[in-house]
């Protein structure tokens, strides 16, 4: 039985084991997108190298013998550098949006195509919870919102945008006109609470997410009743009262406090405020002639101050966000400060570090080329954007499935159990490191269930093996030599043909979104 | 596809059998049946045997040599080898198209007559830049030359149809005769000075007495190498002539016929110069075995030793006997009756072989390794999938010296006791295969292989498999997964194939040369052997000397000679008296070692400390005319294409070297890009999975090292020796004389005819082919 040491710890394996297994022997985890157990190693993705201290050769874990007296590193500079260029070389050739530009764009970063597969397939609680996660007040926004995510919107290229921002206020309408709105699961409270000087969107949307984080917020505003300039500001016509009271009220609900006609600097100073809070939260809007005296932060051509992702303003403690600390005005901005305000305030207040909210990983296809568009639309409707009846009103029930049949998901579907944005996101791997052209998008959308994305492949080969031991059929193979070569089915048939009895398999199988259920 | 069509692969199969292991020999059937692979004869090969549609599919896309689309009558195969591409093979490629007429994206022209493909390396790199037709090769092409040659080809087809005819009564009249030379007398050759030499022939058949008849034949085709002589013996074995002086005259009939009186003159061929080939290197260019004027035979052999390559010119490849009367099998005897496998072993550690393939391992160590496995079964393989670009060794040693290999590999086989093996030679060399199959035959009919050996109870069987092109197939464990019939992907080594090879048992893989040199050293004694060399490399080395040398050719030589001496002295330096500037060793896995350090000695750590590598031993020697960066890029094209595909780094890490090679070649090199090489040269060579990852960064690394300032003026869009077409212009000087031929022969039409005045050429219509500045009597075209 070889004995050997990983990263200075002895650990004793049986004959033939791998330095994989021997790692996790020790419950040291070794990165792997090829690796699966019950198939032979391929040893083709190369993320899970390792530093044989003997040879100082750097070796695949998952294929590699472990041997008497080898001494392993699996997280030395080296090693992680290694591991880091397979991954950007990976994705070199990677084709495929993490998320879509329509999630990209919007401010609020709403998983806009998961919310559109939803609502297609008649799910709409889980559309709502989707399009809470991101957006506070979504009936509100779904009339107001100028909709970038529309102008991003890959469809567009091909006839026009899907009507996204309908899409989500359907979602929303029907969720507030159930009786039962959808109410986010909500945190223990905790012993700490947290002052919000404004009810406008900002404000309001801070207070959601505190609150789902547990703690205590109260909401300060000069008005009588919440909603700012949604309330005072917007024409009714536009945006009727009851939608705004209603989406407010599921806020209240949360345990949310609004103390209305009281000014701060003059019924309450921001010294008070700092007292009775551990975090004030300035969501004013924007600025008048004089509120900086009272607010005692520092303040610049734009509004406050603040710290990039963080919020912080020049004092500790204290955060801002909203129209308040930007020129450009735009509600669902501020929907979006007050949702990133909340996430790093509530990193400030549980003694975490303060970052703000995390960078996620994210690849894109970038510009079409010719052709291209076309190959997007084959997985959608082919029909022209609808428009509600009436200017102004929103969709019906079949509408909205009807419409959201016209998304052409460019985002992935496997985006959050996907081993190569995972891993690339842990080692801090560029996208686009190497700028090189990318292949052209394929997809493959014959099977009822699966679709298979060749683009995404990383030649593990495990979908081979899988449908080889299964003994299906015509299964999958590998075609062409260096770095041509690709995953299909034998003698062009289509992916239905290839997978008959292992497509579940493969799908969990396959480490990116290359082989993924179309369902959501 | 008519269902009748597929008759024949019912037929193979029933030939061959339906093992998995088959699917390489049936896809080669197949092919060769019909041209190309019809997706209804594999699905067909499916349903008839074990073979699945993946596994068909998988292998069938992974070689080269398969065709999944029709192919024209003839298959044009331009060799992009390394010395054919430093001479202008990519030109000729072009060449070859445009004159066929072929649309971007097609490789067939519109009659079906010819399909063009560029094949990886012919092997025939002293006839550099070569192309294949059928199964007739032309050398020394220009892409002047091509109209030529289509031309020829044809003729020939034509004429060789005739023949077939004519063949029978000319047969008839021939029975008392003692040969013929022919000679042609068509309109070129006359053109050429054949009437010259048809006296001289005359001459000296009254000279010698010689008894042949000297018939005049028309045209053969061939006219960019006429004059052109025939000799045919009375078994009808012919010989070809190209460019034969009258002086010639002579020497050419006492190499084949016994003058009055005289002994019989040795049929001494000296197969190795560049300009002195004979069919018993080129029988596939029979007809244009060319030029045999005896050319400066002294330096070059001087300061050879022939071993693995013994009796070199002297020997009939496939004449048993001969090979007998020349201490053959004698080694084999020695070690069957009178040496143990441990006493066999110990004279080849005292030997000090290192692996010939490259890399150079002991090959005392490996057959050890074996020797101690314990299994029932074990294999042995002989590699002769010699993929380099530039290397030609193996196909020559297997050519000419076959029972030499097939008495390496029995030795070997009795020492590590393996009963069963396997010669894996790549399908571009038919007549390797050819050869090695009839010693194989001659072998077992007299006992050398088969059962009970010599009387000595020991029995090997040999087999031959055929390599169908992927350069990946000579790393070992690739080899193997070929052999067993899949695609030729490399593993992880541990497990060594000396404890898990072929079909998982122990296996002894050596390559051709390791096991040429291993009787000659049971004969001489291991210390004789290691005479010879240097302290870390024992013995000699073939090399294949190539390139821009004024005699190219395979030599044989002790290891730790210079690189000045192989170049100067062997090779006659560089041809057309341009500047030497590098050799480049090794192939895809070498480098370039610069002309200031051609003082340096020929050994495997001598020549990786300088950053080039043994490899299995191509050297191309480089002018200043070649460009250090396209060689780079034109390895790194090679080796990404070659890869198996399988780890990342080499897969995907080698397309980005080439990516921003091509981008430097193309004139839009970005700032950083050196480094941003640098950079990926380090990780795919610390980070791929086999030998072909790990060296593929080499030719990059080693330019960069040595020629740095031509990587940093690529950045700057100026390609120092003029040679990447996006960065260089062809202009006429004020030298020209206005004699038109530049413009008579411009393949692109860029240049107007102006008789008497100076011309000019169309930058955008020209094509930088070079053909203007070939042909100008004036020097007057200048490249910038």
């Amino acid at each position: 039985m070889p004995r050997l040491t990983i990263d200075n710890r002895q650990v004793e394996v049986d004959d033939g084991a791998t330095i994989l297994d021997a790692g996790r022997k020790l419950g040291i985890e070794i990165p792997t997108m090829c690796f699966l157990e019950g198939c032979r190693p391929s040893t083709s993705c190369m993320v899970c190298v390792v530093k044989v201290g003997g040879w100082g050769r750097l070796v695949p874990a998952c294929g590699a013998i472990a041997e008497d007296g080898m001494r392993i590193e699996t997280d030395c500079q080296e090693v992680r550098e290694a591991r880091k260029a397979a991954l950007e070389l990976l994705l070199s050739e990677h084709v495929g949006d993490c998320m879509g530009p329509c999630q990209v764009t919007c401010p609020a970063g709403m998983n806009i195509p998961l919310m559109i597969r939803q609502i297609a397939a008649g799910e709409l609680g889980e559309a709502i919870a989707t399009v809470k996660r991101d957006i506070a007040l979504p009936a509100v926004l779904g009339r107001i919102c100028p909709a970038p995510c529309e102008k991003a919107c890959r469809r567009a290229m091909f006839d026009e945008a899907v009507s996204i921002c309908l899409l989500k206020r359907y979602a929303a309408d029907v969720d507030l006109q159930s009786g039962k709105p959808y109410l986010p699961d909500c945190r223990a409270r905790q012993d700490k609470r947290v002052a919000v000087i404004g009810a406008g969107p900002a404000g309001l949307a801070a207070a959601y997410y505190l609150a789902q984080e547990g703690f205590a917020c109260t909401i300060f505003d000069e008005h009588e009743k919440p909603g700012g300039m949604l309330r005072y500001g917007v024409p009714r016509e536009k945006l009727p009262i009851e939608v705004l009271e209603a989406e407010i009220a599921i806020i209240e609900r949360l345990g949310v406090e609004f103390r209305g006609r009281t000014r701060i600097g003059t019924a309450l100073s921001m010294t008070d405020l700092r007292k009775g809070f551990d975090a004030v939260f300035i969501a004013v809007g924007a600025l008048k002639t004089g509120d900086l005296k009272w607010l005692g932060v520092e303040a610049g051509e734009n509004g406050i101050v603040i710290q990039g992702k963080t919020y912080e303003t020049s004092v500790a403690g204290v955060f801002a966000g909203g129209d308040a600390v930007r020129k450009r005005k735009l509600t669902v901005r501020a929907v979006a400060d007050g949702k990133e305000a909340a996430v790093a305030i509530a990193q400030s207040l549980s003694g975490q570090k303060l970052t703000g909210p995390a960078e996620v990983f994210n690849t894109r296809i970038g510009k079409l080329r010719d052709g291209e568009i076309e190959r997007f639309v084959a997985c959608a409707s082919g029909a022209a954007r609808l428009r509600p009846a009436q200017q102004g009103s929103g969709f019906v029930e079949g509408q909205a499935r009807e419409e959201s049949a016209r998304c052409l998901h460019c985002d992935c579907r496997k985006a959050e159990n996907c081993m190569l944005r995972r891993y690339a996101q842990d080692y801090e791997a560029r996208a686009r490191r190497y700028k090189s052209e990318l292949p052209l998008f394929v997809q493959h959308l014959q099977h009822p269930d699966v679709i298979y994305e060749p683009g995404k492949c990383i030649r593990c080969g495990l979908c081979v093996q899988i449908t080889s031991q299964a003994g299906e059929e015509l299964g999958l193979t590998f075609i062409g030599r260096g770095f041509d070569v690709h995953v299909a089915v034998p003698f062009d048939h289509s992916i239905a043909e290839g997978l008959k009895r292992t497509a579940s398999q493969c799908v969990e199988a396959c480490p990116t979104g290359a082989l993924a259920f179309k369902k959501p | 596809m008519d269902k009748s069509d597929l008759t024949f692969v019912n037929a193979a199969v029933e030939r061959i059998g339906g093992a998995p292991e088959k699917v390489l020999e049936i896809l080669q059937a197949v092919q060769g049946h019909y041209g190309y692979l019809p997706g209804e004869a594999l699905e067909l090969v499916c349903e008839l045997t074990d073979i699945t549609p993946a596994m068909i599919v998988g292998v069938s896309s992974f070689y080269n040599q398969f065709r999944h689309r029709p192919v024209g009558r003839h298959i044009i195969h331009v060799c992009v080898g390394t010395a054919c591409h430093v001479k202008g093979a990519e030109q000729v490629y072009e060449a070859f198209r445009r004159h066929l007429g072929l649309a971007e994206g097609d490789d067939t022209d519109a009659q079906k007559v010819f399909t063009v493909e560029r094949i990886a390396c012919l092997g025939c790199c002293t006839l550099a830049p070569a192309a294949q037709i059928g199964q007739i090769t032309y050398g020394h092409l220009t892409a002047e030359t091509v109209p030529t040659v289509i031309t020829d080809f044809l003729q020939y087809e034509e004429s060789r149809a005739q023949r077939k005819d004519r063949g029978r009564r000319l047969a008839v009249s021939r029975t008392d005769s003692c040969g013929e030379v022919r000679l042609g007398l068509g309109s070129c050759c006359v053109a050429r000075g054949s009437g010259k030499l048809r006296d001289a022939l005359e001459q000296a058949l009254d000279e010698t007495g010689v008894r042949v008849t000297v018939k005049r034949v028309g045209c053969v085709g061939m006219c960019f190498q006429t004059p052109l002589v025939e000799v045919v013996l009375p078994d009808k074995r012919s010989f070809l002539y190209a460019r034969v002086q009258p002086e010639d005259a002579k020497a050419i009939l006492l190499r084949h016929f016994k003058p009055r009186g005289a002994r019989r003159i040795s049929n001494v061929v000296s197969t190795v110069l560049d300009g002195i080939l004979t069919d018993e290197k080129w029988q596939a260019v029979t007809r244009y075995a060319i030029d045999v004027r005896d050319e400066p035979v002294a330096d070059f052999l001087d300061k050879q030793r022939h071993i693995a390559t013994e009796h070199c010119g002297h020997i009939d490849p496939i004449d048993i006997d001969e090979y007998l009367l020349n201490d053959g099998f004698k080694a084999l005897q020695k070690c069957v009756k009178e040496l143990s496998p441990q006493e066999i072993i110990a004279e080849i550690e005292c030997s000090g072989l290192r692996g010939r393939g490259g890399a150079g391992y002991p090959t005392h160590l490996k057959w050890s390794a074996v020797r101690r496995a314990e299994s029932e079964k074990k294999y042995l393989v002989c590699n002769g999938d010699e993929g380099d670009p530039g290397a030609f060794m193996d196909r020559m040693l297997m050519e000419s010296y076959p029972y030499r290999i097939i008495e390496g590999v029995a030795i070997a086989a009795y020492t590590v006791g393996a009963d069963e093996g396997r010669f894996y030679i790549r399908a571009e060399y038919p007549l390797a295969i050819e050869r090695m199959s009839k010693a194989l035959e001659q072998c077992r009919r007299r006992g050398f292989l088969g059962e009970n050996i010599l009387g000595a109870g020991f029995s090997l069987s040999l087999k031959i498999v055929a390599g169908a092109g992927a350069f990946v197939c000579g790393e070992e464990t690739a080899l193997m997964a070929s052999i067993e019939g899949r695609r030729g992907m490399p593993r992880l080594r541990p497990p060594y194939p000396a404890e898990s090879g072929l079909w998982s048992k122990p296996t002894l893989i050596n390559n051709v040369e390791t096991y040429a040199v291993a009787p000659w050293i049971i004969r001489h004694g291991g210390a004789e052997f290691a005479r010879l060399g240097t302290s870390g490399s024992k013995g000699t080395k073939v090399f294949a000397l190539a390139g821009k040398i004024a005699h190219g050719g395979l030599i044989e030589v002790p290891m730790g000679i210079s690189i000045r001496e192989i170049i100067e002295d062997i090779g006659g330096g560089i041809s057309g008296g341009k500047r030497f500037k590098a050799v480049q060793i090794g192939g895809p896995s070498g480098g370039c070692v610069p002309a200031e350090l051609a003082h340096i000695a020929v050994d495997y750590e001598t020549l990786n400390d300088v950053g080039a590598m043994m490899g299995s031993g191509g050297m191309v020697a480089l002018d200043e005319s070649d460009c250090m960066v396209d060689i780079a890029r034109y390895f790194l094209e090679f080796t990404q294409n070659q890869s198996c595909g399988k780890c990342t780094f080499c897969r995907i890490g080698t397309r980005r070297m080439l990516d921003i090679l091509e981008r430097l070649c193309g004139g839009e090199g970005r700032k950083g890009d050196i480094e941003e090489l640098d950079h990926l040269a380090e990780i795919v060579k610390q980070g791929s999975l086999c030998g072909l990852g790990k060296t593929a960064p080499n030719p990059v690394l080693s330019t960069i090292r040595y020629f740095r300032d031509e990587y940093e003026a690529h950045l700057q869009k100026r390609c120092p020796a003029g040679r990447c077409r996006a960065l260089i212009t062809y202009s006429v000087t004020d030298d020209c004389i206005g004699c038109t031929l530049c413009a008579q022969h411009c393949p692109a039409e860029a240049i107007a005819m102006k008789p008497y005045e100076k011309h000019e050429i169309d930058s955008e219509k020209c094509i930088r082919c070079g053909t203007c500045r070939n042909i100008c009597p004036a020097d007057a075209i200048k490249v910038e």
